[in-house]
């Protein structure tokens, strides 16, 4: 082969690399352009839109961290979005679990006011709104509180107690709630000192919304509660041998206005379980649930220890 | 942009002398599930293959994310995603193989995609099974997988729950709803079941024999489909005092100074209104709402019904 052979193999060499690099470029261009299409939608608000790109592009990285920041802020968008409309729902709820409650207490007090009902009658009247008074009463109460915390305006006095004492005190006074209502209740609580970082008035709100959410909701005849201590923990259980909650409703259970039977009854507000988790949240404990339907439904809190 | 991802105007398909899809003009609405809901053979394949330009448009239009898709088909598919009767798919190569190949042509959004598409419909990884072997539910699945293996903007999902067993079609319909609630997602979903898409959709479409008979929110619908006695008088708490007392119902709810509504619609209405009357309250309206979405269909389906 001659100097011409080489030349001519160069030639034809180079030929390929040049097409090669063109068609490369052409591809990159084509991307580009669809990148920045892509970019004008995202920021006319399109946060759905995406960039799609092949393994081999030389903007692939590039394309990812686009779609990476568009889904970042659309999860965002939704997540706020989604908290507007609980807001709202909370406004449609107040419209009725207050009215309706409001109203039917002004007819009772305007009956014996009227003296359209007298002596014992009366009386059972005056019962009966004032039993609806203390219940809206309750509603207003959480209400507020759940607004507090939902707009993290609480403020809570954390000290170091031993929390078998303190439970101890808070059934102290549960159990002739729970006689009343019916209750058999079996109570354990270790003699022995577990110390804990807690806001008591906190701690003590977390265990009556739980008590009160068996009392209303599970139709148990019996409840448990138990507490052990581990190394680094501390758990608290309350288990119910009640209806239980169907699989569908339990992983909502603590989101706030949520009520797993629809019905319009007037007891319970769906504000209990959420307000009981915000707060465990804030003493960097957690609390879980699970339920057998038909055969109850445990509470599990978990609290870190103070060692 | 305006808020409609797909709008058709007169839409219309005729095979020879035979109009299967008769001057259909559908309303897509952004981030929301549309269902399309007819019986079998009512038109409801044929417009979605028309919208993805499966088979060609006898005359009207398609608008897709606001423009008319005519000759910009490449750059609008791309941002579509969807499952069309059965799928192909290799049935000599597994699930993932199979979506790898489809990521490879079509290019991904991120990282993983195929992980994460069959992540999101619950089937394994890498696994072993070819596709032939695989059963129709898993098919299905894959089907799904394929469809938002690019994250799409606009889902069109013909007929997804078919073939799949209850348990299955529940998992199909969360994971639908998802993506819309979560990642916000505008879906297009066809089915013959009436309950399925009451389940699902926001918006609803009603077609029968190719042509569109109505297309309403689900929250009208819901309007139509509920059972209560509206009452309009002129006390409210006295009103609700005598559904307490005498009627012995808390079922109720309380809309504004004037209405209130009765859920509990055993209660003979004829009773109410003469107590009522008895105790000096005006009766201004009352009235029984006991619709079913079932009625509804039948009537606007001309008595032949839906599924």
């Amino acid at each position: 082969m001659d100097i011409n052979g080489y030349l001519m193999f160069g030639c034809i060499f180079f030929f390929f690399v040049i097409l090669y690099l063109i068609i490369k470029l052409c591809r990159v261009r084509e991307q580009l352009s669809l990148i920045r299409e892509a970019l004008e939608d995202i920021k006319a608000g399109n946060l759905n839109r995406r960039v799609l790109t092949r393994e081999s592009d030389m903007t692939k990285q590039i394309c990812y961290g686009i779609n990476e920041i568009a889904v970042g802020s659309q999860s965002l968008l939704i997540q706020q979005r989604q908290s507007e409309q609980a807001y709202k729902r909370l406004m449609t709820s107040l419209s009725h679990d207050v009215k309706t409650p409001l109203a039917s207490l002004v007819g009772y007090l305007e009956a014996v006011e009227g003296k359209l009902v007298t002596g014992e009658e009366a009386e059972e009247y005056i019962h009966v709104a004032s039993e609806k008074a203390y219940r809206l009463k309750e509603f207003v109460t959480s209400l507020f509180e759940w607004v507090k915390l939902d707009a993290g305006e609480q403020v809570y006095h954390f000290e170091v107690y031993d929390l078998n004492e303190l439970s101890r005190n808070i059934m102290a006074e549960w159990i002739p709630v729970l006689e009343s209502a019916g209750l058999d209740y079996e109570i354990d609580i270790p003699e022995t000192e577990d110390t804990v970082r807690v806001d008591p008035n906190a701690y003590t709100r977390i265990l009556n919304n739980l008590f009160q959410n068996i009392l209303v909701h599970s139709e148990a005849d019996h409840v448990t509660l138990h507490i052990a201590g581990e190394e680094q923990q501390i758990g608290i259980t309350v288990t119910d041998n009640g209806k239980g909650i169907s699989k569908e409703n339990l992983p909502h259970i603590f989101d706030r206005l949520y009520q797993c039977d629809h019905s319009r009854s007037m007891q319970g507000n769906g504000l209990g379980l959420s307000i009981a988790k915000e707060l465990v949240n804030a003493h960097g404990g957690t609390i879980t649930a699970s339920s057998t339907p038909g055969a109850g439904t445990t509470f599990t809190i978990l609290l870190p220890k103070v060692l | 942009m305006s808020d409609f991802l797909i709008e058709t105007r007169q839409l219309t398909k005729n095979y020879g002398d035979q109009t299967v899809v008769d001057s259909v003009n559908l309303h897509v609405k952004k981030g929301r599930i549309y269902g399309l809901l007819g019986r079998n053979g009512a038109g409801k394949t044929t417009i979605m293959k028309m919208i993805l330009g499966l088979t060609p448009i006898t005359s009207g239009e398609v608008k897709v994310f606001g423009r008319n898709i005519k000759g910009r088909e490449k750059k609008v598919y791309p941002r579509i995603g969807a499952i069309i009767e059965t799928p192909g798919f290799y049935p000599n190569l597994t699930g993932s193989e199979n979506l790898e190949i489809f990521a490879k042509l079509r290019g991904t959004a991120a990282p993983n995609a195929v992980k994460r598409a069959m992540d999101v419909v619950g089937l394994p990884y890498k696994d072993k099974k070819l596709f032939g072997k695989y059963s129709m539910g898993m098919k299905q699945r894959l089907g799904i997988a394929n469809a938002i293996l690019h994250d799409p903007e606009l889902l069109i999902l013909d007929e997804p729950t078919n073939g799949l067993d209850p348990i299955g079609i529940a998992e199909v319909r969360n994971f639908i709803l998802d993506l819309s609630k979560q990642e916000g997602k505008t879906i297009l979903i066809s089915s013959h079941i009436l309950s399925e898409i009451a389940l699902l959709a926001d918006d609803i479409g009603i077609i029968d024999h190719g042509v569109l008979l109505e297309e309403s929110s689900m929250r009208e619908l819901e309007k139509k489909n509920s059972r209560y006695i509206l009452l309009q008088v002129s006390d409210i708490p006295k009103a609700s005092l005598i559904l307490e007392r005498q009627f012995h119902t808390q079922d109720y709810s309380v809309s504004d100074n004037h209405t209130l509504r009765i859920y509990d619609t055993s209660l003979n209405m004829a009773a109410v209104n003469k107590a009522l009357m008895m105790e000096d309250v005006a009766v201004i309206s009352s009235q029984l709402c006991n619709d079913t979405l079932e009625d509804y269909f039948k009537k606007i389906t001309g008595g032949e019904g839906i599924a």
